[in-house]
């Protein structure tokens, strides 16, 4: 059908020609500027070897950002059994035949957030400094963000008819006033560094030399085009619940098609319109010659 | 009435039982989603944080805004290709697509965190974002459809100045409602592909726009054979099955690009081989493939069946079914691993805005002058 | 002219002590009030200036729990080191005085000025009715008069400091504590039933070295023996985070020392020393014994019921993890079942629906459709 088979190759020729502009050497350098700029950015580097399980940063997370706590059904304890919008960070414990390791779940702050690029209201936003912030106030809650995020993170309040998506925020405003975050200062054993996502990448690969001690390399160096918080462990870090992405940053997945549209819009209008004068050529004629 | 506009008269027709059940349906799925905006999401629906969308979004929303693809479909055949003879489908046709988005908008306020801020998308936006767009062409298009309406209203109220008016820019709007739907029908496809990690393999692939556009147009016009024997059966008007057989020749070929398309996608990218391990999504796969592409195509290509009014309208519920099917497989059912179970207050209101929807249409009918020979001779029930 | 407390056996025995017993002593103190090593000195200074200071201990409704809590130290120098600094010029149950003589000693005490006063038991504010009168006074006026000349007033037990037992419901004789009577004075609550005699010796002690009274919370007692929670220094602690608790009296976690706080236990709410200073000159304390805290230094602690558990105000973690894997969330069978059966009628009626839709009409429609098509088309649909 004449219609379908052109529009598919204008959807698909305009998606291959985004793809194309991605590839060429601007392109390249674009990558390599923002690869640069990413690794100035405020990043946190977590190492499990040196993690007790002592939850104080998850004590001080929950005191900083005032939130409520998350009890067994008794009330007796502060459980939380996963990450939640009232739990932004979470000491997690892997025991199993590869090891014992604790492990600290929270938002990666990736360089290319997916959360940031799906919102269709911008109400998250990856911030110069490096954390991905939320804006309340904009928010709709479609839930895109929580269905985008490769890790997922954004957590909806659902006990409440105004759900806000809530998440690790990196201590936005501790960091603007100079101070690192709260789980960073609440470390007594060093698990938890603080620095630019360059030095922390230089103490991790540093460290991750030593065989012995550690698994693997050093995760969100590369994945998903690269997060600002770094993980370093002494068991396969997929073990403890982080992911095996590949190095494509989301947002670059979908970005093509979507530089298409003001092509397709061209493209379609141009063809219906050329289209429509051509089958319509002879009523003109008709019209004037009935008269 | 007291006041005579126009042309307005009540065309009485039959009040069935079914009406009645629909009524009360409608009005019960209504409670509940006011239910649902006094206590939020949580507890009235399965929805959690692992898994976020569910039947609002994936049939509420795709499949229906998939299934109201007959509208520009058939204003492109109609008023592009200058096929006139396919005229008399017109009318009902944007009037289910018109009925079609405005539950699309309402499936939003019941899904949405915040269904008062809807209007944000005006004041903040995101070019990267799919949804974005889906936003901005559904609002437009929204608007495309209530003027590409408004002549019938018109009519019937003998308004000639907005008539002759909107016949003026008649073109100009049927152009742009077809690219607003090329648009969005794709994107919605679009909206998934930055989910490579949640969507099971056998449904991910970078050609998913494509699909779910032909797709969309195939089953537009499956609803829109649904639509005309529905509207033949309950309002005794005339069942054009000799314009819907010669309009559904294009299906065929639409379902067999779609099946050679996929089938290329499925063997180019290796994800044949989640087909071989003889799970629930192979299992289902198989199931939307052979039940809602394949044997439509071969329906649909069959001319003694195209040409049999039970034919075609099996035909048109297989590759209606196809879509919905699809939609539901790649946005819920495989979205990141568990079978997802809806919770009864989610389908209730699924079933009465699906209700509400059959309600306006009947109102429509009843009010407007939506089909240009009404048969008097079979109205009788 | 103040009294002589002491006889002279309690002379011979303070002269007993070694001066390595009362640097010890000190030292004990010091640590008491959580100061610095340095501080031994001061208070050893402190406690061999031959002044002494007076001090006046009334008594109004109370038990005298909480003077023999004092008096019973099996260590008798520690106490006997404090009375021989002070100069305790009345108190009801262990003056040698009594009658006129003793209430003498008072108003001469009172009258000069510079002491101490010390309040053990509540007052009770209905004076008309007569519930606590002594001496033909009652117990408001003779809180007033004796505060009026007072350094201080130390409020010792809970009586004193909240009200206590007299307080609790439904308080018949409207019995209130000190620091809700006098305003124009320090008043300093060392709360406890009966309180521990470790900390009023430390408050005295840190009085006479500082001149001054120690660092107090909002209810007035002093931080050092109530700036904690019992529950945050409780040695079973290791129980409560492990899930490790007394379910019935004599079970296996009683005999094993688990945790009480499902037997009703107050600790989470309840600012006191006792896990550290203990009683007895720390032989025992409530929860080491086996008995759940009762929350004897907060005010209103006999209105609470015992043995019922309390809602906890932080929450801290336990002693296990969650696993890398979240729990799935439970689709339970009612769950289930009403899903399926609501998808089942939806289904159903639209099974139905287009049953009826294919069938009932077909025939008429089909007819009149053939009808209308005319003869040569006929043949479409054959």
């Amino acid at each position: 059908m004449p219609i379908n088979r052109r529009d598919f190759l204008k959807t698909a020729g305009a998606g291959l020609g985004g793809l194309a502009l991605v590839d060429s050497p601007i392109a390249q350098l674009e990558v390599q500027a923002k690869q640069v700029e990413a690794n100035s950015q405020a990043s946190m580097l977590y190492d499990a070897t040196k993690c007790v399980g002592c939850r104080a940063c998850q004590v001080a997370c929950k005191s900083r950002s005032n939130l409520p706590p998350v009890t067994d059904p008794e009330r007796i304890w502060e459980r939380p059994l996963d990450l939640s919008a009232d739990t932004w960070t979470l000491i997690k414990l892997y025991d199993g035949e590869e090891g014992t390791s604790f492990v600290k779940a929270n938002c990666m702050h990736c360089v290319e957030p997916a959360c940031a690029s799906v919102c269709p209201v911008a109400a998250l936003e990856k911030t110069e400094a490096g954390p991905v912030v939320y804006h309340a106030e904009r928010c709709i809650g479609c839930r895109y963000c929580m269905a985008a995020c490769p890790f997922g993170i954004p957590k909806a309040q659902w006990y409440s008819n105004a759900p806000k998506i809530q998440k690790c925020d990196f201590c936005a405003d501790r960091l603007a006033g100079g101070e690192r975050p709260a789980c960073a200062d609440a470390c007594p054993t060093g698990a938890i560094n603080f620095g630019s996502r360059q030095e922390m990448l230089d103490v991790a690969h540093s460290r991750v030399a030593d065989t012995e001690r550690y698994v693997g390399t050093v995760y969100g160096e590369h994945e998903a085009g690269g997060t600002d918080v770094l993980y370093i462990a002494g068991v396969n870090p997929h073990l403890l619940g982080l992911p095996e992405l590949d190095e494509r940053s989301l947002p670059s997945i979908d970005w093509p098609y979507m530089k298409a549209v003001p092509w397709v819009v061209g493209i379609v209008g141009a063809f219906l319109t050329a289209t429509y004068f051509y089958t319509h050529r002879n009523e003109g004629k008709e019209v004037h010659d009935g008269h | 009435m007291a006041i005579k506009l126009g042309d307005i008269r009540l065309r009485r027709y039959k009040v069935g039982p079914g009406m009645i059940f629909i009524w009360i349906v409608g009005a019960l799925g209504l409670a509940v989603a006011a239910w649902r905006w006094v206590v939020g999401l949580g507890p009235t629906t399965n929805l959690s944080d692992h898994r976020g969308w569910g039947i609002w979004i994936s049939f509420d929303m795709m499949a229906g805004i998939g299934l109201a693809a007959g509208a520009f479909t058939l204003a492109a055949v109609v008023y592009i290709f200058n096929l006139k003879k396919f005229y008399p489908l017109v009318r009902p046709t944007i009037l289910t697509g018109f009925i079609s988005y405005i539950l699309a908008a309402l499936t939003l306020l019941a899904d949405l965190g915040f269904p008062l801020r809807i209007w944000h998308l005006m004041i903040y936006g995101n070019i990267h974002s799919p949804l974005f767009e889906i936003g901005w062409c559904v609002m437009l298009y929204l608007g495309v459809l209530l003027l590409e309406f408004s002549p019938i209203v018109f009519e019937a109220l003998h308004w000639k100045v907005p008539l002759k008016i909107i016949h003026g820019i008649e073109i100009p709007l049927m152009i742009a409602g077809i690219t607003l739907s090329t648009l969005h029908q794709s994107t919605l496809g679009t909206m998934l592909t930055i989910l490579p990690y949640r969507i099971h393999p056998l449904w991910y692939t970078p050609l998913l726009p494509v699909f779910y556009y032909i797709s969309a147009i195939a089953a537009g016009l499956g609803m829109v054979v649904f639509e005309s024997y529905n509207s033949a059966r309950t309002y005794g008007y005339r069942f054009e099955l000799k314009l819907l057989s010669s309009l559904t020749k294009a299906v065929p070929w639409l379902l067999g690009l779609y099946l050679v398309l996929k089938i290329g996608d499925l063997v180019v990218s290796g994800d044949y081989v989640y087909l071989l391990k003889g799970d629930l999504a192979s299992v289902l796969y198989i199931i939307e493939i052979m039940g809602g592409v394949v044997v439509p195509m071969l329906m649909f290509a069959d001319p003694k069946t195209r040409n049999t009014s039970n034919g075609i309208i099996w035909a048109a519920f297989y590759v209606m079914g196809g879509l919905i099917m699809n939609r539901i497989n790649s946005a819920l059912t495989f979205f990141h691993g568990a079978l997802y179970l809806p919770a009864w207050s989610e389908i209730a209101v699924s079933v009465g805005l699906t209700c509400l929807g059959i309600i306006m249409f009947d109102a429509a009918v009843r009010f407007l002058p939506m089909f240009p020979e009404p048969t008097a001779e079979v109205s009788e029930k | 002219m103040a009294i002589q407390t002491h006889t002279e056996t309690d002379a011979q025995v303070s002269s007993m002590l070694s001066r390595r017993d009362f640097l010890a002593f000190c030292s004990l103190m010091a640590g008491a009030l959580a100061l610095p090593k340095s501080s031994e000195e001061l208070i050893s200074q402190a406690l061999t200036s031959p002044s002494r200071v007076p001090v006046v201990w009334l008594e109004l409704q109370d038990c005298a729990g909480c003077s023999e809590a004092f008096l019973r130290a099996s260590a008798p120098t520690a106490a006997e080191v404090v009375l021989d600094i002070l100069s305790v010029d009345y108190h009801e149950t262990i003056m040698a005085a009594s009658g006129k003589r003793a209430e003498e000693a008072k108003e001469a005490t009172i009258a000069a000025g510079g002491y101490l006063l010390v309040v053990e038991g509540s007052v009770s504010l209905d004076e008309d009715k007569g519930y606590c009168c002594i001496g033909g006074k009652s117990s408001v006026q003779l809180l007033q008069e004796a505060a009026k000349n007072a350094l201080a007033v130390v409020a010792v037990g809970n009586c004193a400091s909240f009200g206590g037992l007299p307080k609790a419901n439904p308080n018949p004789t409207n019995a209130v504590g000190v620091m809700d009577l006098i305003k124009d004075k320090p008043v300093l609550n060392i709360p406890g039933c009966p309180m521990n005699p470790v900390n009023l010796t430390a408050t005295v002690v840190h009085f006479l070295t500082f001149g001054a009274l120690p660092e107090m919370d909002a209810l007035h007692r002093p931080m050092f023996a109530f700036g904690h929670l019992i529950h945050d220094n409780c040695e079973r602690r290791g129980h409560f985070a492990a899930g490790e608790f007394v379910r019935e009296w004599g079970d296996e976690g009683h005999r094993l020392g688990y945790c009480l706080y499902k037997m009703g236990c107050k600790g989470p709410m309840t600012y006191h020393n006792c896990p550290s200073v203990r009683f007895n000159e720390g032989t025992n304390w409530p929860i080491g014994a086996g008995h759940p805290c009762i929350g004897c230094s907060e005010p209103g602690f006999w209105d609470l019921e015992t043995y019922k558990p309390i809602e906890l105000a932080k929450f801290t973690p336990p002693e296990q993890y969650p696993g890398i894997v979240p729990p799935d969330r439970e689709i339970t069978p009612l769950g289930a079942a009403i899903t399926g059966g609501t998808l089942g009628v939806v289904v159903g009626a639209a099974g139905a629906f287009a049953y009826d839709m294919m069938t009932r009409q077909a025939g008429n429609e089909q007819k009149a459709e053939d009808a209308k098509l005319g003869p040569e088309e006929h043949g479409d649909h054959k």
